[in-house]
């Protein structure tokens, strides 16, 4: 039996706590009284994952079993989640790949010819065929790469569908070949509450004119939070633009959740509590850390970029997404969600190696800020763990590090425009349409491995939220230069940050610390 | 792949600066964090830990404490002629060697003893991880050998090594403190084959180096296999070398380890009462530290002598609450007085008759 999530009250006995920050990790004697939010622990896994899905294959939510959807002559579109999930990487078999080939062994025995894959990466950059290979296995990367096996491409005009608009003047315009499809089997995990359902067809094989009705300022700075689909205007612009999908397409949707499991053996302390460590956790965190120190960037970026975890199948439902996704937004709250008791004066996060966008790449200081502000300050249902006002501190060393094949338009972003001005309205008002339309970025999106010119004003309006809500936002270990031109701050240690921080919340604020990963949703009452 | 020379027009230089950076990774790499020595990473990581790197569990945490099914682990190896042999020349050649260096021990009422044959149980007091060590020591070779300690499962059987090295230094066997199924019959297996038991009724060491109640177990064994019990009362320990502490306090501390006359469980007597008779040798003999042995006798004569869990027959007060501690104070614990917790450990970390501030002994 799997603990619950739970806060835990830092008093004298606590010993230092383990905090993330970036490529790397450390132990933090956190200030008596601390909040620190756990995530539940792990589930146990899906002993039968294969017999699990067959299950759910055949016995659906909503709809026909998927056998009956099937016939020869139809034409058949697997989309599958692109390489921005799970996170980090999952071991091999992925489960998009045990999916599809019970999919596709369907198929064959419908007689089904004309059948096609695609990632759904919207305006990610491109997946590599190795990539690809890796996500769907050898014997479909085999039978259908490339001709029948490629990524969206946003920008393909000739290869894009305008399906109409929603009640709310929403265009819906997505991939040709999915929108004339018999059939689109969308192949999700869901990582976070804000992942699958209604978000996968319409932003997954979406172009920028039908992602920039939700991904813009105002639509993020009302979803509160956005893994917290009721209470999320970004969501219900997905459901606006999910049911006029719905009412011109079959979508046979099949998601997959995931357990804790989210480091190696090698590195099993970091999904363990710290009083919780023996000798060999303590032997290991100080041999990791060490070992770590003393490599050179490059070559720590391969070693943590080749961390694939050992997750647990928690959770495999299929069906009519509107069916489906409720059951597996049940089964994500089982792993992550922990009741919390109130907000504080300063929210403590620990930002990890990875995010969705820096995948076998470079998390460059707009992808700190997305994970930071973004994707962790959301990590709540009802309301923020830190108050308005309050002061943010994250770890991270924020380096001037850019990947440039994968991030050309980010260095234009931070170099150019970010000296400008860190408002996300002017960005949005002044810069944003420049960016999304430039044929270079787009010629980089489409032919290189570029993500799209516009993506790095979706980072930052991921964190618009954020920002608007905080009275302060402080690095602890974060470049000086990075952290300013993004105007925040940095700060040497914990107790420089809460120095700085005192101006604002005083001299004995109430401070929470989400512990994460393994990824925690606050629900805070 | 080649430059849109219009969308740099638009965006003044920024094609400019890609173009510059492209195949540049690293520019400023961030501030490094400070680095720390190995010396401060270990001490980090190591506080709030004890010596076997285990942390105690923060109180909000306590409800979440996982139940992990104890592994078993045999001892019977530790009993064989080669290990008491082995043991006998690592007791008495480091163990004591060690022990008796760093601490001043007093044994007293070890001829009580000397009529003594076949099994026994020596009960003690409880309050210090030199307890073990000191008694051992203490004992004549001939006993030594042949007396197997009962020792905490979820403590020190908890992991192999732990449980590795602490049978074979003390002839170890695990007991089970939270009524599993381990101590059942380990302790009557030994009895019946000749062993002789150390064990300590309170459970656990003394927090405050004031005895606490007495648990059944113990007084349970003898009165069904007919055994002697020998009390054993130590008076100094909690003081040299509390929880907590890996090693005794410098100075030599003082240390007395007081055997008592054997009690015998008399005809049909209840295992609750032979307890209480237990537990008042226990007492009395600690009471002597600060009563001697003819005011512990009286003491106990006049029923005012507090014992752990019955309190005094009359209702006087004893010495310790009126600020006449003994120093050993372990015969003070009271069901009917109770004495704030600094008190206990103030009173039971009073310096021994003849010590000075600094823990060297004064010359006579």
């Amino acid at each position: 039996m799997s603990r619950p999530g739970f806060v835990l009250e830092v008093d004298e006995r606590t010993p230092p706590l383990l905090i993330h920050e970036g490529e790397g990790f450390r132990l933090e004697p956190l200030p008596l009284g601390t909040k620190v939010i756990y995530p539940p622990d792990s589930l146990p896994g899906i002993r039968q994952v294969d017999a699990a899905i067959r299950r759910a294959l055949l016995a659906p939510e909503g709809t026909e079993p998927l056998p009956e959807l099937l016939s020869p002559g139809m034409r058949l579109t697997i989309v599958f989640d692109d390489i921005s999930l799970p996170l980090p990487q999952m071991r091999t078999p992925d489960i998009r790949q045990r999916i599809i080939e019970q999919v596709l062994e369907l198929a064959a025995a419908a007689g089904v010819d004309d059948v096609e894959l695609i990632a759904a990466n919207s305006l990610h950059r491109r997946m590599t065929p190795a990539e690809l290979r890796r996500t769907v296995g050898d014997r479909v990367f085999r039978a259908f790469y490339p001709d029948h096996l490629r990524n969206h491409d946003a920008e393909d005009r000739r290869n894009l569908v305008h399906l109409g608009k929603t009640p709310s003047g929403e265009d819906v315009e997505i991939n040709r070949r999915a929108a004339e499809s018999d059939l689109v089997v969308y192949v999700n995990i869901t990582l976070t509450a804000m992942s699958g359902g209604p978000k996968s067809v319409s932003v997954g094989l979406a172009s920028y004119r039908s992602l920039r009705h939700h991904h813009n300022v105002h639509t993020l700075r009302h979803s509160r939070s956005f893994n917290d689909p009721p209470h999320s205007a970004m969501h219900h612009s997905y459901d606006r633009m999910a049911s006029l999908i719905d009412s011109q397409l079959k979508v046979f949707q099949i998601e997959a959740t995931l357990n804790n499991d989210v480091f190696p053996s090698a590195t099993r302390f970091l999904n363990k509590r710290e009083w919780e460590w023996n000798v060999g956790d303590q032997a290991s965190y100080l041999a990791v850390r060490r070992g770590n120190r003393l490599l050179r960037p490059m070559a720590r970026h391969r070693v943590w970029q080749s961390q694939f975890a050992p997750y647990g199948i928690t959770g495999v439902n299929a069906g009519a997404p509107a069916a489906v996704h409720p059951r597996t937004l049940a089964s994500l709250h089982r792993q992550q969600l922990t009741e919390v008791d109130g907000q504080s004066d300063i929210a403590l996060f620990g930002l990890p190696f990875i995010c969705p966008y820096n995948v076998n790449s470079i998390m460059n200081p707009i992808l700190v800020m997305s994970l930071g502000l973004g994707y962790f300050f959301n990590l709540y249902r009802g309301r923020p763990i830190v108050r308005e006002g309050g002061v943010a501190i994250f770890y991270h060393p924020v380096p001037d590090e850019f990947h440039p094949v994968h991030h050309p338009s980010y260095i234009d972003f931070f170099e150019e425009i970010l000296t400008e001005t860190t408002d996300p309205l002017v960005l949005e008002a002044k810069y944003e349409e420049q960016f999304a339309t430039d044929p270079w970025y787009v010629q980089l999106y489409r032919k290189s491995y570029a993500y799209h010119g516009v993506h790095p004003f979706y980072m930052w309006y991921w964190g618009a939220h954020a920002l608007e809500h905080l009275g302060d936002v402080i690095f602890v270990g974060g470049s000086r230069k990075t952290t300013a031109r993004m105007g925040f701050r940095s700060a040497s240690t914990l107790s420089d940050a809460l120095e700085m921080a005192s101006p604002i919340v005083g001299s004995s604020p109430s401070i929470s610390y989400l512990h994460a990963p393994p990824l925690v949703l606050a629900d805070v009452r | 792949m080649t430059g849109d020379p219009e969308g740099a027009a638009r965006r003044g230089t920024s094609l400019a600066i890609s173009t510059k950076r492209l195949g540049v990774l690293t520019g400023d790499s961030g501030r490094r964090p400070r680095r720390l020595a190995i010396r401060d990473e270990v001490r980090l990581l190591r506080h709030g830990r004890d010596w076997r790197g285990r942390s105690t569990v923060p109180r909000s945490a306590e409800p979440w404490v996982p139940e992990v099914a104890e592994p078993e682990f045999p001892t019977a190896w530790a009993r064989t002629p080669l290990a008491v042999a082995v043991r006998g020349g690592l007791l008495r050649g480091v163990m004591k060697a060690v022990v008796w260096s760093q601490t001043a021990p007093v044994v007293q009422g070890i001829s009580y003893l000397d009529g003594l044959r076949g099994p026994a149980v020596f009960v003690a007091n409880h309050s210090s991880h030199l307890d073990t060590p000191l008694i051992l020591g203490s004992l004549p070779p001939r006993v030594a050998n042949r007396v197997a300690v009962g020792a905490a499962a979820d403590y020190f059987f908890d992991a192999r090594w732990r449980a590795v090295t602490t049978a074979m230094l003390f002839n170890a066997f695990p007991v089970e403190r939270y009524r599993s199924r381990r101590l059942r019959s380990l302790a009557a297996e030994l009895v019946d084959d000749g062993w002789s038991l150390l064990l300590y009724p309170e459970g656990t060491r003394s927090e405050d180096g004031w005895m606490n109640p007495f648990r059944v177990g113990a007084a349970h064994l003898c009165v069904t296999k007919g055994l002697p019990v020998v009390p054993i009362a130590i008076s100094g320990s909690y003081a040299a070398m509390p929880r907590g502490s890996g090693w005794p306090q410098p100075g030599r501390p003082r240390i007395a380890i007081r055997y008592g006359r054997p009690l015998y469980p008399a005809e049909n007597e209840k295992a609750g009462d032979f307890r209480h008779r237990m537990a008042e040798a226990v007492a009395r003999l600690a009471a002597e530290e600060e009563l001697g042995w003819y005011g512990a006798l009286r003491a106990a004569a006049d029923r005012t002598l507090e014992v752990p869990g019955y309190g005094s027959a009359q209702a006087a007060t004893p010495s310790a609450i009126t600020g006449t501690a003994p120093a050993s104070a372990v015969a003070l614990s009271t069901r009917g007085v109770e004495m704030a917790r600094w008190r206990r450990i103030w009173a039971s970390t009073k310096p021994a008759p003849g010590v000075t501030r600094t823990g060297t002994r004064r010359r006579r």
